[in-house]
């Protein structure tokens, strides 16, 4: 730019007589005055265009989304799976219905399978493609081979992906290089969008020329003249505005492009960059993503009419979008193929062969966005411990998650057919949410954060803080467990009316749910039915302290006033936190951190960081075994007995049901031997319901369970724990076949001295004697 | 590093193969129950047709009980399940074992972790896969987790004696090498009783 002030100082000094000769002079010398302006103005633009250009090109050509994975699907022989959760599975990963043969297929009849996977690299080994064999009997794989491939007992699908975490653009791509490329892609895109591709230097005037005669014959535009690296400059840099100035910049920069860069480099970029379709807000960019969206397949997997029909769409992704202009698609993709016979690359029998297929096209996306937006939602919460959100959106990092489509579509399911049925006829103003949990491990294996679960609003499964009502009670019975030469099972507590009166003049008075009173009754009934009255008592007598201790130690990371109040469920914690504090109730006392990611590893697979299991043991895991009875009590004769009406009776469940003031709030949380699930039901602007923890959550909860096949809940008795025939009404020791006995655990010692009479039973004494002789 | 007594694979194979005993019950798999037709409102309990949707699941009748109370469950059953031991592992969980085994030999501890956490997976209720987990964790040098994983083991060995002195051994190993004498002798005299 200082050149240009030099210029006009220059030119003052020969403009002094306008003679015939001076004129002449004259007007050469501000021709030629001009033209040097015009080449210092040119040369200050080169040098800033060249400056664009190498920027883009040295930098980071992309910012690559992160993807998020679902759980890989293991198969080995007792596998659980239904075959409708395979099905749904395998679709979700992308297969297709075929003969099984070809990578990425599989056959069924009835409830036989043939899967031929893709492979997959995890960073904790390869999974190499197989074909594999199995049934499914009983909700179980069976008879599981490997009919080619390397053998192994046990075999990982690939992962679904379930989300991506995009730039602020929306581009998704997948990267590829160009060894990636399948046969005849090369020549197949040389041959339709550039055909000089290798002989020239970033513009052809020759096929602008050829582009310009064609649409003059035409008389509409039929031909463009531009280069892949015009193209991609324009893409790349340039605006979508046609004038000719941006002509001349695409031109100029397409020139220094070239001048820099080799065609290998500028090839490979034009493959990332292309633009080939949209699915929502998300825009579709590069080959290997378009291979995925189009087909479910990845691009080095396709043949040649797909080839032509991907690079049938550059020219116009939404014009020709197979899905909703199959004609004008196939059309585009046969002209395709003709041009590749015409430049002598494929016959004309094979042209002829290829043009006959069908276009292949998968119905719709293997994958789409938003499908489960409040799993995704703690998966982002959990990342944003470890991970930048400017490196989530661009680096291509690989998330591999916990979430097991198999039960996060039975959760979805469960909530949304029992809050239509809840509602009745009338208004829709209840809400839900849930979590799942694999009960030993802690992972997060499903998320419901609302009816609708496609809706990405208000998550309420992480932001619903809601008081947890009767909930609480199996964390203070535990507190007084803990205490075994105070509390037993069957230690006589008092369902007694009383009021707290405080140092400022207020009273409370507790009531039952059914405001009866029914004077003493043994602890394990006061917690599985649910009684307020003895709770507080139990609660006051062990100290609320050490009930907000255990929930501290469970992982519940929220404040807790250390309220009476609280002893009666008085304390706001969000589904999540609940499924939390009650993993340890699960899993005998160990505190395990709920997880909802279990690798990140880089583009190339390489892990980052690893979310392993952990496990702490921070209950009593003999106290915990007692808490663990009543609550199967609980399903079996308790507030929870109306989930058999939905779930068979075989299968153990242990859980608890939770209800505020007026239904405000119904929840219930409990667990089978594989899950742990905890589900609320109530309105968004705390409204009243009609509803109890009964009635609510735990309808969600049974059809949800009824819905998964799994083992039941039958928990390893842990050291210091027995088992005694006892009669909780005497609080004595009593035998199997008298009155009111009933097998209790104790931890050892607290067990009752005496021995009941065993009234009445001489009869039962007899048959019990036959039935176990016989 | 730290010396961990081996407790034998071929022992643990042997022993695998025992089974497992139950209390009342014990764990049972059950598959998925057919969908309830709630149009069907309160029609008594039939005997309905399998869904031709879903040849293999086994649920029985489902009826809707309407009652906003919770109306007595049809049957009860018996009592609270427990079992008395943990459950032995499968071949398949097995199989991964034995190729965490190999990258541990490798000295390659996250990958041997991760492989042991997809057996943990596949068989949570096996006391065998904690054990290994709190092996693999003291090659890595991560003792605190080791001595949880070995404490989670020992909460699934139940009455199987020999499980429960591996445990207590492998534990008493870790303790001694936190520095925790006491802790240690505590957990010897544990295995010592068995």
């Amino acid at each position: 730019m200082a050149n240009k002030s030099s210029s006009p100082k220059k030119s003052r000094k020969p403009s002094k007589k306008p003679t015939a000769n001076g004129r002449k002079a004259w007007f050469w010398g501000l021709f030629g005055r001009l033209s040097l302006v015009g080449v210092v103005v040119l040369a200050g633009w080169l040098v800033y265009l060249d400056a664009v250009v190498t920027s883009r090109f040295e930098g980071r050509r992309f910012e690559v989304p992160s993807r998020v994975y679902a759980r890989p699907l293991e198969l080995y022989d007792g596998a659980s799976i239904s075959v409708g959760g395979l099905n749904r599975e395998l679709e979700l990963a992308g297969y297709r219905k075929g003969d099984g043969r070809q990578p990425g297929t599989y056959q069924q009849s009835a409830n036989r399978f043939v899967i031929s996977t893709r492979g997959f690299t995890f960073s904790d080994g390869a999974e190499p493609r197989r074909r594999l064999a199995f049934s499914v009997v009983g909700d179980r794989v069976s008879g599981f081979r490997v009919l080619s491939g390397e053998r192994s007992p046990i075999v990982r699908l690939e992962p679904a992906q379930i989300g991506g975490i995009y730039p602020a653009h929306k581009e998704d791509r997948i990267l590829i290089q160009r060894g990636d490329l399948p046969p005849f892609f090369e020549e197949s895109l040389l041959a339709v969008e550039d055909r000089d591709f290798y002989e020239h230097f970033g513009i052809a005037p020759l096929s602008i020329a050829r582009a310009m005669w064609a649409n003059l014959q035409a008389g509409r535009v039929v031909q463009g003249g531009s280069t892949l690296t015009q193209q991609l400059v324009k893409n790349f840099y340039l605006t979508r505005e046609q004038t000719l100035v941006r002509k001349g910049n695409e031109a100029l920069m397409s020139l220094l492009l070239e001048w820099h860069y080799d065609k290998n480099d500028i090839l490979e970029t034009y493959l990332n960059e292309v633009y080939l379709g949209q699915a929502g807000v998300r825009s579709i960019h590069g080959f290997g993503l378009a291979s995925q969206f189009y087909f479910g397949q990845s691009l080095g997997e396709l043949d040649l009419h797909q080839v032509a029909l991907l690079v049938g769409l550059v020219k116009g992704p939404s014009y020709y979008d197979p899905r909703r202009h199959p004609e004008r698609a196939l059309q585009r993709r046969n002209l395709v193929l003709s041009e590749l016979a015409e430049s002598g690359h494929i016959d004309e029998t094979t042209a002829l062969e290829f043009q006959a297929r069908p276009l292949g096209v998968t119905s719709r996306p293997s994958f789409s966005e938003n499908r489960y937006p409040a799993f995704v939602d703690l998966v982002r919460r959990h990342l944003a411990r470890d991970y930048k959100e400017e490196d989530l959106r661009s680096e291509g990092l690989r998330i591999f998650t916990t979430l097991n489509p198999s039960i996060q579509y039975a959760a979805e399911f469960s909530v949304q057919r029992t809050l239509n049925r809840l509602d009745g006829n009338g208004e829709r103003k209840l809400e839900s949410a849930m979590v799942v949990t694999s009960r030993d491990s802690g992972e997060v294996v499903a998320l419901v954060g609302g009816r609708d679960p496609r809706y990405a609003g208000f998550n309420r499964a992480l932001d619903a803080r809601r008081p947890i009502g009767s909930l609480i009670k199996p964390f203070v019975y535990l507190s007084a467990l803990q205490q075994p030469e105070k509390y037993t099972l069957i230690t006589p507590v008092e369902d007694r009316s009383f009021a707290l009166v405080f140092d400022d003049g207020r009273r409370w008075e507790p009531k039952n749910y059914d405001e009866e009173e029914r004077g003493e009754v043994p602890l394990h009934l006061a917690l599985s039915r649910s009684y307020n009255l003895p709770t507080v008592r139990v609660g006051l007598d062990v100290g609320v302290d050490s009930v907000v201790d255990i929930l501290h130690e469970l992982g519940v990371a929220d404040p807790i006033s250390e309220y009476p109040s609280m002893l009666l469920g008085a304390v706001s914690l969000t589904p999540v936190t609940v499924a939390q504090a009650y993993q340890g109730l699960a899993t005998s006392g160990f505190n395990t951190p709920l997880r909802t990611i279990r690798q990140v590893t880089d583009a190339q697979g390489e892990p980052l960081s690893r979310y392993n299991l952990a496990v702490e043991q921070v209950l009593d895991p003999a106290a915990t075994h007692l808490v663990q009875y009543v609550m199967q009590e609980t399903m079996q004769e308790g507030t929870g007995r109306s989930a058999y009406w939905r779930v068979s009776k075989d299968l153990s469940l242990a859980g608890k049901t939770g209800t505020t003031d007026d239904g405000r709030d119904s929840w219930f949380a409990g667990f089978s031997g594989d899950w742990l699930a905890v589900s609320w039901v109530g309105r968004d602007d705390n409204g009243p319901t009609s509803l109890s923890g009964a009635t609510g959550a735990l309808p969600v909860w049974s059809d949800f369970m009824a819905s998964v096949p799994q083992h039941g809940f039958s928990p390893v008795v842990p050291d210091g724990v027995q088992y005694h025939w006892v009669n909780p009404q005497t609080a004595a020791l009593s035998g199997k076949y008298c009155e009111n006995a009933r097998l209790v655990p104790f931890i050892a010692g607290s067990e009752p001295a005496a021995t009941d009479s065993c009234a009445g039973g001489l009869g039962r004494r007899l048959r019990g004697w036959f039935e176990e002789l016989f | 590093m730290v010396r961990i007594r081996k407790y034998g694979a071929a022992a643990v194979v042997a022993l695998s193969i025992t089974g497992c005993a139950s209390g009342p019950g014990g764990s049972i798999y059950i598959p998925a129950a057919t969908p309830p037709d709630y149009n069907r409102q309160t029609r008594p309990a039939e005997p309905s047709a399998p869904e031709p949707s879903s040849p293999t699941s086994q649920g029985g009748t489902v009826t809707y009980e309407p009652s906003p109370e919770p109306a007595p469950a049809p049957e009860r059953s018996p009592s609270p399940r427990y079992q008395e031991q943990g459950e032995a592992l499968s071949g398949a969980a097995a199989s991964l074992v034995r190729k965490a085994d190999s990258l541990l030999a490798q000295g390659n501890v996250p990958a041997a972790i991760g492989q042991l956490e997809r057996a943990q997976r596949i068989a949570p209720r096996s006391a065998e896969v904690y054990f290994k987990l709190s092996e693999a964790y003291v090659s890595a040098n991560n003792l605190p987790s080791a001595e949880q994983f070995a404490l989670k083991g020992l909460s699934l060995a139940g009455s199987n004696a020999w499980m429960q002195r591996s445990g207590w051994l492998l534990l008493a190993d870790i303790r001694r090498a936190r520095g925790n004498v006491a802790g240690a002798d505590q957990a010897e005299a544990r295995a010592a009783s068995l």
